[in-house]
């Protein structure tokens, strides 16, 4: 068994058009207290009106994780006070969650999901103080209370922060080929529990993203690690200005919920059909896309597992490849090249102004010998930083490859200005040659043909 | 037996700030109403389902569509404790 | 006069709405002064509402609707300090219905607090007082509707709502009608919330073509409320004979705790409707001796949760906010706002359902809930109506209530918590005096059989 015992509770946000019990847009006017109704806030006499997408995209997410499935359920009310609480009680699904005992693969790793089930998002606080310690009061919008939530919820099985952070990664990717949830507009937030081999275990809350979670969990493992021992059962809040955790109020964990089951609601009954009928028509998931480009573009199954574990990314890649014969090129360009611009960015492809039809410029501008792979691979940083396309870049630039009279002539004026070097003495001495025909040409000479040529004039 | 404590333990969650008289005064009533409460006890429920509606329904739903919201005076009109297209609350600890 | 009456006759241009209204809410102010039954009073609205009125089947009939019924742009309280000036920004399901017939607000009427009460004696505002004997209590908790439904001289639809017997009981101690209609029947969208799976709107009037022409307005499904139901709403002003129905008398229901007396004018009641070829039969309901602790725990289960909202942000009562923390806050804010019978209930209602004790009280009450159902449902196989009191005594005084204990207070619902927590329909009815004070006749039926209701209360009139 591992030393550190990790295990996630993550909220996602759908990507309904409307909230979940209420037809207030999800997304829009982000001037606060724009997309609200009596029933978001919780006017008094306001009922819940529960939106059919909601429970079919859950249903194909319990499904697609491997989930049995309840088929008769009641919604419940989850009691408790804070400023974020339209009703000040959430709406969820406590004793009859929709999916149970389901798993999600982390490379070999089998990772057991306890259950997923379905809940109200409460509304944003902001701390006019800056944080939630130093304000007198908070300010509150509704905009958000009622966005449907799905929750995920793993056993600990998970070993490390970095496999948290993949487990998160691969959820990712499963709810986007799913089409349930979009990270550019949609949130996801991690309630992160980690624990050293026969300590306490402590709780992280509301960690959002990817990476943060991974450095809470990181900077938790050290704290603990350091503590030898002494740990304390309880819940803290991450900063991820500074990358500490701090210590919240104990009694959080004290809570009594008092759940009742929502008398508003009608029972949720799922059938066997309709399990078949969302089962059936659940679109292409990262394990079977995996499986297809390795077979289809003759990928390995590293790069594919790279491109798929980002639906943008693969996306990106199939519209690029379109009709184009060597995709394994086009993968590994990506999986290399074009990510490590993209991470020196700070950008996803989602955000960048690359394109599949002014990426495959830049590959095509390779195939044909108009510049190198070498001057291509200086090419992209500025292609991805601007966004400008590779053809108006190289004719800016003044790039291109360079006609053969003109390379001779450039051999020539090199071998001229440096004679008195002794090729035949000093073989090695042909790379310098070379280098300054590299720099005479900027860069757009191709260093193999200048070896051939150096060495036949020479 | 109904304590002052658990009644003040309650009131606590419930968040009902109550005077020493209120917490007197329903220590002595509610003794006698968890006792009528407790005579439920006396009914055999195994095997009995739960009504939490006393009809059946089931699966009600709703398209997903957008409708036409409040707009942010209307959503606030009915409170002072507003601030620049906030509500206002009390602090969060 | 009869709604239907006034409303043909106001389309027809024989009455003229203005006029009509100047003297209609002096009478309705007098009335007000006397009995104290109204928490707001809509003139100006109402003045507003002629001047462009759908003529519709209550053309320009006056309505007055329990203060737990938002009305947009109208005070709603619920009968608490809680929502003082509250004004809502929707309109419930059975307003907007009833406008869009041509239906006029006149007023916004006294209430237990939330409808926690069975006397009305708990209204932050006023405490109404029966019209026939003022030192005796409405009932509650639609205690106002039953009030200006017994008192005013002229067409009027009193709309109440029902969660443990508050039409019936004011319905029965100011001696009208008043029809509490199966669960789901009229949608909710628009009601303040006591118990959600218990809670009805219904209609109280004098006439029971008024209730018959009411419930063919507001009943149906409505979106906005899931529970509503779907079911076809029948012509409900088509009353038919009663000669081929069959009556059972439970006889938990006319034993102990009852006034003999108003046993007797029960009784004397169904003989009428047996003259009329209506067979009568004795049933038991045998769970009936656990439905008010059942009752009372899935009620102030439901409630504690749902008064949860009311806080001292977004809408209602505030405090200012200095420093204090949420809890804090909240805690100030509901020990002012609330009176003591809510904090009393919303605090039991919180013991119910914490863990520990959620099973032994919250559960075991829902699993009750199903056995007093299914007695119903088991007596609907052999009869059709089911025929009772409504309530064990006549109006109290007021001296007599205020000795009363919580659990005294009660017990008094004994009659009608069953019926409330199974969701079946029921109509209470004037059947006679006992001391100058009205007795009313509870008649229930299976669920979405309100039309049996009617025949019967027709065929006493």
């Amino acid at each position: 068994m591992s030393e550190v015992i990790i295990g996630l509770e993550t909220h996602v946000q759908l990507n309904t058009k409307s909230k979940m019990f209420c037809n207030c847009p999800t997304l829009g006017d982000d001037e606060p207290n724009t997309r609200t109704c009596e029933v978001c806030i919780g006017a008094p006499g306001s009922k819940p009106r529960l939106n059919k997408a909601v429970v079919s995209k859950a249903l194909a997410i319990a499904l697609a994780l491997n989930c049995k499935i309840n088929k008769q359920m009641t919604w419940d009310r989850k009691s408790y006070f804070y400023p974020d609480m339209g009703k000040n009680y959430q709406i969820t699904q406590y004793d009859d969650p929709i999916g149970k005992d389901g798993y999600l693969m982390v490379n070999d790793h089998k990772i057991r999901i306890r259950r997923v089930h379905m809940e109200e998002d409460p509304a944003r606080l902001v701390h006019p103080g800056g944080s939630i310690l130093n304000s007198d009061y908070v300010l509150v919008d509704y905009n958000r209370s009622g966005v449907p939530l799905v929750e995920i919820v793993t056993e600990p099985d998970l070993d490390s922060p970095e496999e948290a952070r993949e487990y998160l990664r691969q959820l990712t990717s499963i709810l986007e080929h799913l089409g349930v949830y979009d990270s550019g507009d949609f949130t996801m937030k991690s309630d992160c529990n980690i624990s050293l081999k026969g300590g306490e275990r402590v709780e992280i809350k509301n960690v959002s993203g990817l990476r943060n979670p991974e450095l809470a969990l990181k900077g938790e493992l050290a704290r603990q690690q350091r503590l030898h021992g002494k740990v304390k059962r309880e819940t803290r809040q991450f900063n991820p200005v500074d990358g500490t955790t701090h210590a919240l109020r104990t009694k959080e964990s004290e809570m009594d919920y008092g759940y009742i089951v929502d008398p508003d609601l009608p029972w949720l009954v799922i059938s066997d059909d309709q399990i078949k009928e969302v089962k059936d028509s659940l679109p292409e998931l990262p394990a079977g896309r995996v499986k297809r480009f390795v077979k289809e573009y003759k990928m390995n199954p590293g790069q594919a597992y790279t491109l798929v574990s980002d639906k943008a990314l693969a996306d990106f890649f199939e519209q690029s490849v379109k009709g184009y014969k060597n995709a394994s090129r086009v993968a590994a360009w990506i999986d290399t090249q074009l990510l490590k611009c993209l991470n020196y960015n700070k950008e996803t492809i989602r955000e960048s102004k690359v394109t599949p039809k002014s990426f495959m410029e830049l590959i095509e501008l390779m195939d044909s010998g108009v510049i190198t792979e070498r001057l291509g691979k200086e090419l992209i940083k500025d292609f991805v930083s601007t966004g400008v396309s590779p053809k108006k870049l190289v004719q800016k630039k003044g790039l291109g490859r360079l006609e053969l009279s003109d390379l001779e002539k450039v051999v020539g004026k090199v071998l001229k200005d440096n004679k008195d070097l002794d090729l035949k003495n000093n073989p090695k001495q042909i790379n310098f040659l070379i280098g300054q025909v590299l720099k005479a040409t900027k860069g757009q000479a191709d260093p193999n043909k200048v070896r051939e040529l150096i060495k036949k004039k020479a | 037996m109904v304590t002052k404590e658990l009644v003040k333990k309650v009131a606590s969650i419930a968040r009902i700030e109550l005077s020493e008289e209120e917490v007197n005064k329903f220590t002595k009533e509610f003794t006698a109403v968890i006792d009528w409460f407790n005579e439920l006890g006396e009914v055999d429920t195994k095997g009995v389902k739960p009504s939490y509606h006393p009809l059946k329904t089931e699966n009600v739903f709703r398209e997903d569509e957008v409708k036409e919201c409040l707009s942010q005076e209307e959503s606030l009109i009915n409170t002072n404790h507003k601030e620049k297209g906030f509500f206002k609350g009390p602090k969060a600890v | 006069m009869k709604a239907e009456e006034f409303a043909h006759q106001a389309r027809a241009g024989k009455i003229n709405l203005e006029d009509f209204y100047v003297e209609y809410f002096k009478q309705l102010r007098k009335i007000d002064s006397k009995y104290d039954c109204f928490i707001t009073i809509s003139e100006e609205e109402a003045f507003k509402q002629l001047e462009k009125l759908p003529r519709g089947k209550l053309y320009g009939v006056p309505v007055s609707f329990k203060d737990a019924i938002c009305t947009r742009g109208l005070q709603t309280t619920g009968g608490s300090k809680m929502l003082e000036g509250y004004k809502p920004t929707f309109d419930a399901s059975v307003v907007e219905r009833i406008k869009a017939e041509g239906g006029v607000i006149v007023g916004k009427t006294c209430m237990d607090e939330f409808g926690l009460g069975g006397f009305s004696t708990n209204c932050a505002y006023k405490t109404p007082k029966n019209p026939i004997d003022d030192s005796r209590v409405t009932g509650g908790s639609s205690g106002g509707a039953g009030v200006i439904a017994r008192a005013i001289k002229g067409p009027h639809i009193a709309i109440g709502e029902s969660t443990g017997g508050s039409i019936s009981c004011p319905a029965s101690f100011c001696g009208v009608n008043g029809l509490t209609p199966t669960y789901g029947r009229v949608p909710r969208h628009g009601l303040l919330d006591y118990a959600c799976s218990l809670d009805k709107i219904g209609v109280l009037s004098k006439h029971i073509s008024d209730i018959s022409l009411t419930m063919s307005i507001i009943a149906g499904f409505d979106k906005r409320d899931l529970t509503s139901r779907s079911e076809e709403v029948p012509n409900y002003s088509m009353p038919q004979p009663v000669k081929d129905l069959t009556i059972g008398l439970p006889k938990e229901y006319f034993g102990e705790g009852i006034d003999p007396k108003v046993s007797d004018c029960v009784i004397k009641s169904v003989k009428k409707l047996e003259d009329q070829g209506v067979k009568v039969k004795k049933v038991s309901l045998s769970m009936s001796k656990y439905a008010l602790p059942a009752y009372y725990l899935v009620a102030m289960s439901e409630v504690s949760t749902n008064l949860a909202k009311l806080c001292g942000m977004r809408y209602g009562l505030e405090l200012p906010i200095r420093k204090d923390g949420f809890n804090e806050y909240f805690s100030k804010v509901r020990a002012v706002g609330f009176g003591t019978e809510a904090k009393r209930r919303i605090i039991l209602g919180t013991y119910a359902r914490m863990s520990g004790y959620r099973s032994k009280y919250y559960l075991q009450a829902m699993k009750v809930r199903t056995l007093i159902i299914n007695d119903f449902k088991k007596a609907f196989k052999s009869v059709d109506l089911l025929a009772a009191p409504s309530m064990p005594v006549i109006a109290p005084r007021f001296d007599e209530v205020d000795k009363l204990t919580p659990l005294e207070n009660y017990k008094m619902d004994i009659l009608t918590v069953a019926p409330n927590l199974a969701g079946i329909p029921m109509l209470s009815t004037p059947c006679g005096e006992v001391s100058g004070m009205p007795v009313g006749l509870h008649l229930m039926a299976d669920h979405l059989q309100e039309r049996k209701l009617i025949d019967a209360g027709v065929a006493l009139e």
